[in-house]
């Protein structure tokens, strides 16, 4: 493990505990902004340029700003109520068991030790990742897009609804007047 | 990689140091110049002078601005997010410059000859954005707020047809080529056009059109540049910025036009392919054409109204670009 490897390791944490610790809601995600990108610059040294790439125009180019985007359209940013004890130890309990879960997975998994896999000339290339993306993992692909697409229908049919009762017939008539 | 300048120096810490440095001096005597060039231009149109008074056709001017901006006392407004009014103009600026070296200048000049360069522009483009909002939410200003609300929303609408118009051409370029083309790779999208001996804005205008267009809206550009209104918004998102902090906004702004403009050249209008003169003089011609036009545009139309721009991208440039995506993806396929 380089130095860079370490680096980016610790600055995907700090900005990982900032995301949870912090109270203003942006400031989080700003924190988890910081976090995705040391995740993208990890898949980098790990020698997948292209992975990283997505990682920083996906996550951090678009979920992060859709995120940033939701923020914006509510109004309560900064919330300063007293979570009761009750919801703090769901919350713990729900994070270790996931914790917990993922490492069993990750160690029962039997994935070889070191880097060396990933290192292999081409074998995260474009059009490696293509092919096999078409190829063996075509089910999950789309799959994956399906899941998209409902999202998408589920956010028209919210803001569809709420369209509706903020804003009556008029809309129209203003439209026609100034063509 | 032995063709890039990165590679040239025997340490890569170093010779990434010498990289950013020169395209941080190049990326700021090119916004000196592109800013005189906006007032030129514009006063052109309008029936002014522009700046005459200092140096040659007043080509000084933009030094003079700059030195006044570097030496302006920071004034910080008493309510801001101090971090994110702090950190907002660094994260608009670093993907600007990062984003820069990655272009081939000339047959075998490029700071970074990567396989995914295209990619990697629009990534860092899409960094971008998160200072706007950074700038706009920390300065806690409701036009502020509302520029980059704009921004935003502007940005992630446009970035689709961007990014999908480019995509017809990385599909022809690796169906024009051999196993091992990669049409994400910017040198070999200039080269494959000078051994082909056409520019691709000749086989794919659509695509073109559709790129300049979303171009023009990603760098907020007239007749796009609703986040700064300045009828409307004051000045938008950097309202509360004032001295340097301002000139690196503007700076961004500026190296955005330039960097779209550079993507332009490579993949529709050849990059350094050109006859006679030198490639890198070639690039940088087409790139200072297109930046010319941009200029041109944004002091001929009017500013389009918000549902306007949103409808035209969603329900024209989006449609029209999948459907230019496809009727590409079938000829590559037939021929």
């Amino acid at each position: 493990m380089g130095g860079m490897t370490g680096l980016l390791m610790a600055l995907a944490v700090a900005g990982a505990l900032l995301a949870v610790s912090l109270k203003n809601v942006l400031h989080a995600i700003f924190g988890l902004a910081v976090t995705l990108l040391a995740v993208a610059g990890l898949f980098v040294v790990l020698g997948s340029p292209f992975v990283g790439t997505m990682q920083v125009l996906i996550y951090v180019g678009g979920i992060t700003v859709a995120m940033v985007f939701a923020v914006m359209l509510s109004t309560v940013v900064q919330t300063h109520q007293a979570e009761s004890p009750w919801r703090r130890a769901g919350a713990a309990f729900v994070a270790v068991g996931f914790a917990v879960g993922v490492g069993l997975v990750i160690i029962g998994a039997g994935l070889p030790k070191g880097l060396a896999p990933a290192l292999i000339e081409d074998a995260w290339s474009v059009r490696q990742l293509g092919t096999s993306l078409l190829g063996d993992y075509n089910v999950v692909f789309e799959v994956l897009s399906v899941v998209l697409l409902l999202a998408i229908i589920g956010a028209i049919v919210i803001s569809r609804r709420e369209e509706d009762v903020v804003t009556p017939a008029p809309a129209a008539a203003v439209e026609e007047t100034h063509p | 990689m032995p063709d890039t300048v990165v590679n040239l120096v025997d340490s890569p810490a170093l010779g990434v140091l010498i990289g950013i440095a020169g395209v941080m001096a190049a990326l700021t005597v090119n916004v000196l110049f592109l800013v005189w060039l906006e007032r030129k231009v514009s006063a052109w149109i309008q029936r002014r002078m522009g700046p005459t008074e200092v140096g040659p056709f007043g080509m000084l001017q933009t030094i003079a601005d700059m030195l006044k901006l570097i030496s302006k006392q920071l004034i910080t407004p008493r309510h801001v997010d101090k971090p994110l009014y702090h950190i907002a103009p660094v994260f608009v600026f670093v993907p600007v410059v990062a984003a820069a070296s990655l272009f081939p200048f000339d047959e075998h000049v490029s700071l970074q000859n990567l396989d995914i360069g295209l990619v990697l522009v629009f990534a860092f483009g899409g960094l971008g954005i998160v200072g706007i909002f950074m700038a706009g939410w920390g300065s806690n200003n409701k036009y502020a707020l509302l520029g980059a609300m704009r921004a935003v929303a502007q940005n992630i609408s446009y970035e689709i047809p961007l990014i999908l118009s480019t995509l017809s051409v990385v599909l022809m370029v690796n169906a024009m080529g051999d196993a091992n083309t990669n049409g994400m790779n910017l040198a070999q999208v200039a080269s494959m056009q000078h051994d082909k001996g056409f520019w691709f804005v000749l086989v794919q205008p659509v695509a073109a059109v559709i790129y300049f267009i979303a171009a023009l809206a990603e760098t907020n550009r007239a007749p796009f540049d609703i986040p700064e209104a300045e009828s409307e918004l004051v000045a938008g998102f950097h309202t509360e910025y004032s001295g340097m902090r301002f000139a690196l906004f503007f700076f961004a702004e500026y190296s955005n036009m330039f960097i779209v403009a550079m993507v332009a050249t490579v993949l529709f209008f050849g990059g350094w392919s050109g006859p006679l003169l030198p490639g890198a003089m070639w690039f940088f011609l087409k790139t200072y054409a297109i930046v010319f036009v941009m200029i041109w545009i944004r002091w001929t139309f009017p500013r389009l109204r918000f549902d306007q721009l949103m409808s035209f991208c969603w329900l024209v440039l989006i449609p029209l670009s999948i459907l230019n995506l496809l009727v590409t993806a079938f000829i590559a396929r037939a021929v």
